[in-house]
């Protein structure tokens, strides 16, 4: 087991680099002068951008900025922001607490409502509670994050007055909306997921047993079946996170929530690379972090994994 | 009913109900309306009211009413005009997106699976590094160091979509290639691009083919949401996910400016959803039992008499 997550843990810092070259290099495609950017247009005279260039290591080349950017990292220095002049680390730092209180939120509520839901629907495949469940779930698949975020701020928020429309940072309350508006297409995913595990779960041959030996029903889907059907709703689950981050990118432009999405959209219109850098990274860490978690609980969960 | 998109389970009874019909009554209403939708905005100069940039100040945040069905938005612009207009940019944005995806990522798909070895390694090393991006975050990386605008959000989608397009064709063409064809091929001595492209490719092109349709449904969402943040089709191009944008600093006083797009977008998602699924199953049969054979199956039953239920044996 050690050695399975060392291994998967040695794998993971080589991505991160991969990913970062990447990273670097497409935020450059274009060659663009930064130095226009921090200055907002405004006229300066040749020695302050000269100043400007040295300040943020622009006048070394491509392979030595990468280098200065990576080895900051270890050291715990993003770099500095070209709109807001400060370190690139504060200002993440500042606003990660929205974001991930948003993602975790609404994953925890996702996976709260989407597995009651995909239950039932195999339970009670084919009748008419499964079919209007498959055509709201479809209509929330289909649906992008933003506009269930509009839909429900305009019906909450606007005409009942029941939330608030934007979010100010004080209390789980303003959190509400946004977090049910992240979650809905996860839980339009994953119950279609828990749905089609639990049939096929339902339909093999240790239910019968079970069902035979006369295990009341109730317990015979939630402990038999369920726990067996979870490899598949864990995998997509962990996927899902990956798109809840960046939905939540979505979901904070709409409630104006200003967290890293936020930091991440403006960094981008402005060019700010060491911010598009530092949050780009940090939100793909994230993602690997929790497929590595995913990964060593698949081996706990189903021991023939560990045994490859 | 709904037996098109929902289920795939062993004991799905319904399932043999449409043997060897791609058009049941629900795909046929998905295909209906996708088809009735591409028209319109194929024929938009025709059947727009009005010019989706002329901006007519005295009909500011007009009311829908019988000279603007839709009302009109803060410039003063016809709502419906914009809506058909935007279906254009979306609509050809997102083929544009899977056709991007398909010219790099089956080619890529082919050799990995077919050649395996050193180009098999790298390209799937290459694959997993760009899914390692949580969905559109690679998008994001890219409009960024492109610049912001329709054709480099279309470019970007593109490039994102390649890496799960060439996963498929490659476990399609791991499959294929240790069949008799592919053998027999090779005995006959044709090169390696005719055997991928003329006989291995068709072989594997109907899952490709449903997975594509998919593709188109998310691309429009992804390049909605990218227009949505500002970071794709930027005003006054009329496009579905700028409209929801701009609707939303007016969302309480006219909220058709806003919802109307989303609409839409929600009901050509649904459909292609629909259709793919539909699609999937039809292909899917097929590939169990030759249309050919099922036709001569069924005049066999039918002479018979009795169990002329379309059952195939």
């Amino acid at each position: 087991m050690g050695k399975f997550i060392l291994k998967r843990l040695g794998q993971m810092v080589l991505v991160l680099l991969a990913v970062s070259v990447i990273i670097f290099a497409l935020v450059r495609i274009t060659p663009s002068d930064p130095v226009a950017s921090m200055t907002q247009g405004k006229s300066v005279s040749e020695e302050t951008k000269q100043e400007l260039r040295e300040h943020y290591h622009l006048d070394k080349s491509a392979p030595e900025q990468y280098i200065i950017w990576v080895t900051g990292i270890f050291k715990g220095d993003l770099g500095e922001s070209y709109q807001y002049k400060q370190s690139v680390g504060f200002l993440i730092g500042e606003r990660i607490g929205t974001t991930m209180t948003l993602v975790l939120l609404s994953g925890v509520l996702a996976i709260l409502i989407a597995i009651p839901v995909g239950v039932i629907s195999a339970v009670k495949m084919n009748t008419w509670i499964d079919k209007l469940l498959s055509v709201i779930t479809l209509i929330f698949v289909a649906s992008p994050v933003f506009l269930t975020a509009l839909v429900l701020m305009l019906v909450f928020a606007l005409k009942l007055r029941w939330f608030p429309a934007i979010y100010q940072g004080n209390g789980l309350k303003e959190m509400i909306l946004p977090a049910i508006a992240l979650a809905m297409n996860m839980v339009a995913l994953t119950s279609r997921i828990t749905r089609t595990s639990m049939i096929e779960q339902l339909n093999a041959d240790y239910i019968r047993t079970a069902t035979a030996k006369g295990i009341p029903r109730r317990r015979v889907i939630i402990t038999y079946a369920l726990k067996n059907a979870m490899i598949p709703i864990i995998t997509v689950t962990s996927i899902q996170v990956g798109s809840m981050l960046v939905g939540a990118v979505l979901v904070e432009s709409v409630f104006a929530m200003g967290g890293l999405g936020d930091l991440l959209i403006k960094g981008i219109k402005a060019a700010d690379y060491p911010v598009v850098q530092g949050v780009t990274l940090l939100m793909v860490f994230v993602f690997l972090c929790i497929n590595l978690v995913v990964d060593i609980l698949y081996a706990v969960l189903d021991p023939r994994i560990r045994m490859k | 009913m709904f037996s098109a998109f929902i289920g795939h389970g062993p004991l799905y009874k319904s399932k043999r109900k449409n043997v060897g019909k791609l058009f049941t009554p629900v795909v046929t209403v998905a295909f209906v309306l996708l088809v009735a939708i591409l028209l319109v905005c194929i024929l938009a100069p025709v059947v727009a009211p009005y010019d989706p940039n002329a901006q007519d100040l005295t009909q500011v945040l007009a009311k829908p009413s019988a000279a603007h069905w839709l009302g009109c938005d803060q410039t003063g612009r016809d709502i419906f005009s914009r809506i058909i207009y935007g279906g254009r940019t979306a609509l050809v944005s997102a083929v544009m997106v899977v056709v991007i995806s398909v010219i790099i990522g089956i080619p890529l798909g082919l050799i990995s699976g077919y050649k395996g070895g050193l180009a098999d390694t790298i390209i799937m090393r290459c694959c997993d590094i760009l899914l390692s991006f949580p969905s559109l975050l690679l998008a994001f990386v890219l409009v960024a160091g492109l610049g912001r605008n329709t054709f480099n959000a279309v470019l970007a989608l593109g490039i994102v979509y390649v890496p799960m397009l060439t996963r498929l064709t490659r476990s399609l063409t791991l499959v294929e290639k240790n069949k008799v064809y592919v053998s027999a091929c090779v005995s006959l001595g044709y090169s390696d691009t005719r055997i991928l492209y003329r006989h291995i490719l068709p072989n594997c092109i109907s899952t490709i083919l449903v997975q594509l349709t998919l593709d188109v449904a998310y691309a429009i969402l992804d390049l909605a949401s990218l227009s949505f943040l500002g970071l794709g089709t930027l005003p006054p191009q009329a496009d579905w996910g700028a409209m929801l944008d701009e609707g939303r600093s007016v969302l309480l006083m006219s909220p058709v400016q806003s919802l109307s797009a989303g609409i839409v977008i929600v009901i050509v998602v649904v459909s292609l959803n629909i259709f793919s699924d539909g699609l999937h199953q039809y292909l899917d049969q097929a590939q169990t039992a030759l249309p050919s054979f099922r036709k001569y199956e069924k005049k066999f039953l039918k002479k018979k008499g009795g169990a002329a239920d379309g059952k195939p044996a």
